[in-house]
């Protein structure tokens, strides 16, 4: 029964003590129209095409890396096909110095942020190396243990509070992970104790094969932020310009010592879940194709067209340096040298035991064999 | 120097190191205003602030998947779970996180983090408050397994552990919380991880065991001692890495071993100890290795409680039983 | 009638203080009536009535002192036995639960506290490295340790032949003098059936009627081996001379008898080799390891020098003085004496000139060097008195050739020739 129908009748003794409302943001519709209320990045070009260029990289390297499971080069690998604004987005809003915790699919945000493509592409090859980042080490690796992210970010920000910096944790989930319990913990002790945190739910509306209308009965995922008692927002995820600003503020608020924000970050899943699944086994073909004429890198750039800083000419030198830059992304992980097998033993403990070090010992004479 | 209990004794380590340290923050359910149910970090907050020692919410996931992202950022988190039986929901970031960061980033991120606990039965607690859980722990590659039997190695092993840049798990015997005082230094030194610690000499027999156990195995080895059996004692203190070559060293001496511990028999670290000692001291033993164990069963309410745990008698006839082979 | 005794008052305090009583004998109380108030290590406690009921006795005066779970109160009631001191401030009394109440320390169950002072030393470990058994303790299967208790084996005077001088059930059977004796160097299965027809049967009685000395250790062994040896060999000897004439001053015989083995075995391997005749398998080995006999008081030892063929004259030459003192000195490790590939009784340093040495198997050949003797040699047509040194070499005619034996001996003499 709703809950309307509770306060009426028999139930009049029930009085409101709180109520809600869920905001949305969007600034670029999937044509590539502009909102009159748009922020000042909305004219800020120089921006818009770095952003856009980026975006375009993502996809590249996003199709190469498919490419390269399907030619035995690469283990599983999750695609970010159709998130690319969100996660580009964010990762510009992001400062260098805020600490990223990711789940596994966010390569945009993590590029952005100077991860390398080699080393994504050395993880997801199968070599530990690959999360050894060179730029933002202190970012969290990739998180396989849906939801478990959500505490390490709520833990750096506690940090970042202690201290009185004036730096984010940044966590990003998906709408499955909703679901889990750590989901709950996590933005719980970040309203409760007030953390510079900012958590983005990334609702591509699919959990591999299962569908957000099956994964929870609220109607936003935002809403779960009430549960938290945290701001909730939803924005347009294919929308740069939306998730940028959004984020932005969100961040601005988190620095001013305000607390913490969920958005939750609409967009689709435009691939499979990963190079391991086929969507076209519980998915609608017509649903993917109505997802592909909102995806974000179109919608960019008709509005970067109309406002006639982008044309076909452009566009096709920028895909023929991303794809030389790709290429000699894939050639450095291709030709990185194989782990010894002391890697798998020298990074257990600073200290490591001798029973550990008689392993190794093993392991090197039983190598290859 | 002064007389101190365990808890005592775990309560000035911390006020020690967290003098010392300033990243070192504590964090735990009821730990703060409370000073932890068991006392052992009262004080703490007044002296340190709330900013250092945080009453959490109620969430061990969320004490243990926070300390770790306290931890990346440079800080040195001491946590709480306020019994060994509340650990399962810690488990998903102690396995999968807590133990692999290091490695799973070959060095470029650690945990340096201690969660402490209280372990084992004997206080006639409700359920689920008695649990010996090490070796689930034990079995986790990159973890360290730590459970200090006296006053003096609860100091100096809690140092060793809140200063070691890996993840260690800190169990303390609730029973022997303060079940005796000790002449404790309040000195900050450490005592060395890894290693057993010899509590008694002898050559009859080797006695290897750890926690609460180690009242019931002292009181054994006098009891034998008046029958003429020279008992020698180690107390294990770090239950992984397990100090193999101490108590190989040991049964040479010795020929004979038993090992007691309160926790279940079936995949309990005595029987890490017992396959070791079989693969590299087989031909110093003069008879079978012999485990006193806790049974394959939940460990009872009180009124069974020490019907459970292996009691002086068991301990006794085990050795007997070692030297009539 | 009840006694009711003091009760756990928190924090598991072993005693406390009776400070005054609020009732006294004959009257009737209320339950939860304070009873008398007591002092504990922390604070002044209200005691109340667990039941109603009449006083009868009073254990004890203000000013004494009273251990936890002595009796406290007789009282005249209906309700509960004896009530003994209550578990824990959740089971406990009222007084448990009052504002003076001491803090319990815990939030659920008991926690045992005493002032009973710890006193112990604690040795850390981990210092010393694991390593191979001293020679204090002996080290033995735990079947060979079981079956020398069956068998009455004293297992200190057994020598250990598996690895490491690990003392096996097989050491402590042919010390027993029960069944078979395996061969030293096991490269045979000593358990096969047909290793010895000989030794299987229980021992008869002596031939002298006093009984004799009976054989141990090295003597014993030395039958039991030799005893296989015939009955399994083909023994065939070869003799022949080598003309050390070339030789200078001073020319380390042992040495040069080595080398020229190692010679023989490179030209011949099949010297260099194990037999089984149980199962008629061969087998070639790399490495030429010499067992040099060497006579002591209690017998026949035959220590191994390993890998002649690699090693430089004075490495040998060490090697022999060690093995020889070690000998004298019964310090011989067991290690010394396992895996040989072939024997050299140098009999020679006392007498004889000629032998027909027996091969022990698993080895295929053994060299007898005997006597060093100035002869008279025909050089051409001249007569020369020339230093030489019989050799008998004698090898297993089931697996050697009479060819491989004599092309063997053939590089054996061109080694001994040369000069140096």
């Amino acid at each position: 029964m709703p809950l309307a129908e509770w306060t009426a009748g028999g139930f009049a003794f029930l009085k409101t003590v709180a109520e809600f409302e869920i905001k949305y943001c969007q600034f670029l519709d999937a044509e590539g129209n502009l909102a009159p209320d748009s922020p000042p990045l909305a004219s800020d070009t120089s921006e818009l095409l770095k952003m856009y260029r980026f975006m375009t990289l993502v996809r590249t390297f996003d199709a190469k890396a498919v490419n390269l499971q399907r030619t035995g080069k690469l283990g599983t690998y999750a695609s970010c096909l159709g998130h690319e604004a969100a996660h580009v987005g964010i990762g510009a809003a992001m400062q260098p110095d805020d600490v990223l915790a990711p789940v596994y699919r966010e390569f945009g945000t993590q590029m952005w942020r100077g991860v390398k493509m080699s080393s994504i592409l050395l993880y997801w090859g199968g070599d530990e190396r690959g999360s050894n980042f060179t730029a933002a080490r202190q970012d969290f690796p990739w998180c396989v243990p849906i939801a478990s992210q959500m505490l390490h970010g709520a833990g750096v920000a506690m940090a970042m509070k202690i201290r009185g910096e004036k730096r984010c944790s940044v966590t990003y989930i998906g709408d499955g992970g909703t679901s889990e319990g750590a989901f709950y913990e996590g933005i719980n002790v970040a309203g409760a104790r007030s953390l510079p945190a900012v958590f983005v739910i990334v609702n591509n509306r699919w959990a591999i094969s299962v569908p957000i209308e099956s994964q929870t009965a609220t109607k936003t995922l935002a809403q779960k932020a009430i549960a938290a008692g945290i701001p909730g927002v939803q924005v347009d995820g294919n929308d740069i310009i939306a998730v940028r600003h959004t984020v932005g503020e969100a961040l601005a608020r988190a620095r001013r010592g305000e607390g913490p924000t969920l958005i939750e970050a609409l967009t689709y899943r435009l691939s499979d879940h990963t190079t391991a699944d086929d969507a076209s086994r519980y998915r609608d073909p017509g649903e993917v194709k109505e997802a592909w004429s909102k995806e974000p890198l179109v919608r960019l750039r008709s509005y970067l067209t109309k406002l006639r800083v982008w044309d076909e000419a452009r566009e096709e030198a920028l895909k023929a340096e991303c794809a030389r830059e790709v290429e000699a992304a894939v050639d450095e992980y291709l030709s990185a040298p194989m782990p010894t097998t002391d890697e798998m033993f020298d990074h257990l403990f600073a200290h490591p035991p001798a029973s550990l070090l008689e392993q190794r010992e093993m392991a090197r004479r039983y190598r290859g064999r | 120097m002064a007389k101190v209990t365990m808890i005592e004794a775990i309560n000035r380590a911390h006020a020690w190191e967290m003098t010392r340290d300033p990243t070192v923050v504590v964090l735990g359910e009821d730990v703060g205003v409370n000073g932890g149910v068991f006392r052992a970090t009262a004080g703490l907050q007044e002296q340190f602030g709330k900013d250092r020692v945080q009453d959490t919410p109620l969430a061990e996931g969320m004490i243990a998947g926070m300390s770790i992202g306290m931890a990346t950022q440079g800080l040195r988190p001491v946590a709480e779970i306020q019994f060994m039986g509340f650990i399962y929901p810690a488990l998903d970031q102690i396995g999968n996180h807590m133990a692999r960061l290091r490695n799973r980033t070959r060095g470029r991120l650690t945990c340096p983090v201690v969660l402490r606990m209280p372990h084992g039965g004997g206080i006639h607690a409700p359920e689920h408050h008695s649990e010996c859980l090490e070796a689930l722990l034990a079995h986790h590659a990159g973890l360290r397994v730590v459970c200090p039997s006296s006053p003096a190695r609860a100091y100096g092993l809690l140092l060793a552990a809140i200063r070691d840049p890996d993840p260690v798990i800190f169990l303390e015997p609730a029973r022997l919380y303060r079940l005796v005082k000790q002449e404790v230094t309040d000195d900050g030194q450490a005592l060395p991880l890894d290693v057993c610690y010899r509590l008694r000499e002898g050559t009859d027999v080797t006695i290897v065991t750890w926690g609460a156990m180690v009242t019931e195995t002292m009181r054994a080895a006098e009891k034998l001692e008046s029958e003429g059996v020279s008992c020698e004692v180690l107390d294990l203190a770090t239950l992984s890495p397990i100090d193999h070559n101490t108590i190989l060293e040991s049964v040479v001496k010795t020929g004979r071993l038993v090992i007691v511990h309160e926790a279940p028999r079936n995949c309990g670290i005595g029987a890490e100890i017992a396959a070791t000692v079989a693969e590299r001291g087989l031909y110093d033993l003069h008879a079978p290795i012999k485990r006193v164990t806790g049974y394959d069963t939940i460990i009872p309410l009180s009124r069974l409680e020490h019907d459970y745990i292996p009691n002086t008698a068991r301990i006794t006839d085990a050795v007997r039983e070692t030297l009539a082979e | 009638m009840t006694t009711f005794n003091l009760p756990d008052l928190g924090e598991g305090l072993a005693e406390a203080e009776i400070v005054r009583w609020h009732v006294k004998v004959g009257d009737t109380i209320a339950v939860d009536q304070p009873m008398l108030a007591v002092e504990t290590a922390k604070a002044v406690v209200e005691v109340p009535a667990p039941f109603a009921g009449v006083v009868k006795l009073l254990h004890g005066q203000p000013g004494d002192v009273i251990a936890t779970g002595a009796p406290l109160i007789e009282l005249e009631g209906s309700s509960a036995a004896q009530i003994a001191g209550a578990a824990g401030p959740h089971g406990g009394t009222a007084a448990g639960r009052s504002k003076a109440a001491a803090d319990s320390g815990t939030v659920v169950g008991n926690v045992p506290t005493s002032n009973d002072e710890l006193i112990e030393t604690a040795q850390a470990g981990g210092r010393a490295r694991y390593a191979a058994a001293p020679g204090g303790r002996l080290r033995a299967a735990p079947a060979a340790r079981a079956l020398a208790k069956k068998l009455g084996v004293d297992l200190a005077r057994v020598n250990g032949s598996g690895r490491g001088g690990v003392i096996v059930v097989d050491d402590v059977i042919a010390h027993s003098g029960i069944g078979t004796a395996a061969a030293r160097s096991g490269a045979t299965h000593p358990h096969a059936s047909t290793t010895s027809a000989t030794a299987q049967h229980a021992p008869s009685a002596p031939a002298f009627s006093d009984g004799g000395e009976k054989l141990r250790g090295l003597r014993r062994a030395m039958a039991q081996s030799m005893a296989l040896a015939r009955d399994t060999v083909a023994n065939c000897t070869i003799f022949d001379d080598a003309d050390l004439h070339a030789w200078r001053e001073g020319e380390d015989i042992t040495v040069r008898l080595l080398r020229a083995i190692a010679a023989g075995c490179q030209a011949e391997p099949a010297l260099n080799a194990l037999f089984d005749g149980n199962t008629q398998t061969r087998r070639l080995m790399p490495r030429v390891d010499v067992g040099m006999a060497v006579d002591t008081a209690e017998g026949l030892i035959v220590p191994a020098i390993r890998d002649v063929g690699s090693r430089t004259s004075a490495e040998l030459r060490q090697d022999v003085d060690r093995l020889k003192r070690a000998a004298r000195e019964r310090t011989v490790a067991p290690d010394d004496l396992r895996d040989i590939t072939f024997m050299l009784s140098n009999f020679g340093t006392i007498a004889g000139r000629y032998g027909t040495p027996l091969v022990v198997p698993p080895l295929v050949a053994i060299l007898g060097s005997g006597r060093l003797t100035r002869d008279v040699v025909a050089v051409k047509d001249r007569i020369e008195a020339h230093l030489r040194m019989p050799l008998s070499l004698t090898f297993d005619h089931r697996c050697v050739t009479g060819g491989e034996a004599a092309r063997f001996l053939a590089a054996v003499l061109r080694d001994l020739e040369k000069d140096h």
